[in-house]
């Protein structure tokens, strides 16, 4: 689905990742996990187009995404939900979900299993994205992402500083979509039992390169945890 | 009784006239945050369109018909500026985003050029516009007499107003625009080609300079310098109503308008501008972000 060849990328003259190759197979729920600066997120902001890649080659669906520009990678079927959520917080609820029909003109509505998904954003459509909790806010984002119907769902570190409770909520929303849609998912996170119970594969990234991969019903998790913290 | 009623007139017609060169300006500074110095040479654009559009009407219609030049001066002044507005963010603006110095002083220089042009076509001295038979006179009631062309530009404004919240808040693309505006890179993860909608805002923006000049036209002799009167004390409205939001602008607008002619009523044209710099300069010390702030829980974090 999603394939990333002898990628490199850069903050100015800062290359934070060095030839990563990254194979996201159709309908899997892929973890990309790490410390903390290892480039996890700066991998999705390449696929998404918002940091430089000097080298390398991200292909969707065999398509070449390299030099095309952010709002046209969207349209290629990727759904990005960003690190700190990013949802408009002066625009509803309603406007914040219907923005990400864009990919398809802007038209359509909004399909009622993201409100069977997340409940709360029903009761909540006419308030202002930012009055929402960091939960519901991160429910939000996911939606927005789904709504375009993409065939991937990008998410960056979803479980960041929301509640215990709604990280299950997530965490059910996340295999939902993967059986109900048939949507591959690729998440980039810490915390690691989030990771273990969700994605079906994993992979392990240290100072910019992979340094693990395999299937997580495989993977030993000291073993993984051990390469999360040394 | 009569001189407060006319006062109150007057206050409402200056209140309309700033807030008709902030609405450009509301979309330009306060959601693009480009401080356009040339804001007031395209109202001064828009006025010329006006004389220009006068001209051609008097060769092309029978006298009598004459008065429908200004219908069609408002389009003209529009799109005219509408289209210089879109060039100058192709080739300029969009160069200097987030350099707010370098832009002010970008289009500080355009400015200049706009005006010397202005001197060269139309020459240095003023040209005047004839007020259309339909908005010659006024309305007198109980001794009030009411101009029927400050009357129009009140409704025209109110008209502009109208378009504004509709583009800005019952639209499509006032969605795209918004969401730029909010979060640039995560409306271009949205799918949104943001490049074209600061295009096409900063265009808008513009064009509503252009609206504002066929009003200003209506009160007075055109010269290349007439955008500059209105351009300061729409920059106070804007800041005073708190930048970016709609409502602030509408507010801010009446309140220097009000205060201006009012002040002016009771002291001299003079001592009115300071009474009104002072008034701005006071509420500002108090209330930085302006009467509407816009508030979220994620902008407080």
């Amino acid at each position: 689905m999603l394939k990333i060849l002898n990628l490199d990328s850069c903050y100015g003259e800062s290359k934070v990742i060095r030839n990563l190759s990254l194979d996201i197979m159709e309908g899997e729920i892929v973890s990309l996990i790490g410390r903390n600066g290892v480039g996890k997120s700066t991998t999705l902001k390449s696929i998404m187009g918002l940091v430089k890649t000097p080298k390398g080659s991200i292909l969707m669906k065999d398509k070449e995404l390299i030099k095309m520009p952010v709002y046209e990678r969207v349209k290629q079927g990727i759904g990005y939900v960003p690190q700190g959520r990013d949802i408009f917080p002066q625009m509803t609820v309603e406007e914040n979900i219907e923005l990400g029909l864009q990919p398809l003109g802007g038209k359509g509505k909004i399909p009622d299993y993201l409100y069977d998904l997340f409940p709360k954003l029903s009761q909540y459509a006419k308030r202002k994205g930012g009055d929402l909790s960091g939960g519901q806010q991160q429910q939000l984002a996911i939606a927005r992402a789904l709504v375009a119907d993409p065939q991937i769902l990008i998410l960056d570190e979803p479980t960041e500083g929301i509640q215990p409770s709604i990280i299950a909520d997530i965490g059910e929303a996340v295999q939902k979509i993967n059986k109900w849609k048939k949507i591959t998912v690729l998440l980039v996170e810490q915390y690691l039992d989030f990771v273990l119970k969700n994605s079906s594969y994993l992979y392990v990234m240290e100072k910019g390169e992979i340094v693990f991969q395999g299937k997580t019903a495989e993977a030993d998790p000291v073993h993984v945890q051990k390469l999360m913290t040394d | 009784m009569e001189q407060f009623v006319n006062a109150l007139f007057n206050g409402l017609s200056l209140s309309s006239i700033i807030l008709l060169t902030s609405l450009g300006l509301a979309i330009t500074f306060g959601q693009m945050r480009v401080i356009n110095m040339a804001h007031g040479e395209f109202v001064m654009v828009g006025a010329y369109m006006t004389y220009v559009v006068q001209n051609i009407v008097a060769v092309v219609v029978p006298p009598s018909m004459q008065g429908i030049y200004y219908i069609l001066a408002i389009p003209v002044a529009f799109f005219t500026t509408f289209l210089l507005g879109s060039i100058m963010e192709r080739f300029i603006i969009s160069r200097l985003y987030g350099r707010e110095i370098d832009s002010l002083l970008a289009t500080w220089g355009i400015s200049l050029i706009l005006q010397q042009a202005a001197r060269s076509i139309f020459g240095t001295q003023g040209v005047n516009v004839t007020v259309p038979s339909f908005l010659e006179g006024g309305i007198t009631i109980n001794g009030c007499t009411f101009s029927l062309n400050r009357i129009f530009i009140i409704l025209l404004v109110l008209m502009c107003l109208l378009g504004m919240y509709l583009i800005m808040y019952r639209s499509g693309f006032g969605k795209q625009m918004r969401a730029v505006v909010q979060n640039r890179s995560m409306a271009q993860c949205m799918g949104i080609n943001s490049r074209k909608v600061d295009n096409i805002t900063f265009a808008i923006g513009s064009g509503m300079a252009g609206i504002a000049g066929c009003s200003v036209a209506l009160l007075g002799s055109i010269d290349s310098t007439v955008g500059q009167s209105y351009i300061v004390n729409s920059f106070m409205a804007i800041v005073l109503g708190g930048v970016g939001k709609l409502a602030g602008t509408v507010l801010g607008s009446s309140i220097i308008g009000f205060s201006g002619i009012f002040a002016e009523q009771y002291t001299s044209a003079t001592i009115a501008k300071a009474i009104v710099l002072l008034i701005v300069i006071v509420f500002l010390q108090k209330r930085p972000q302006g009467l509407f702030i816009v508030k979220s829980r994620s902008l407080d974090e």
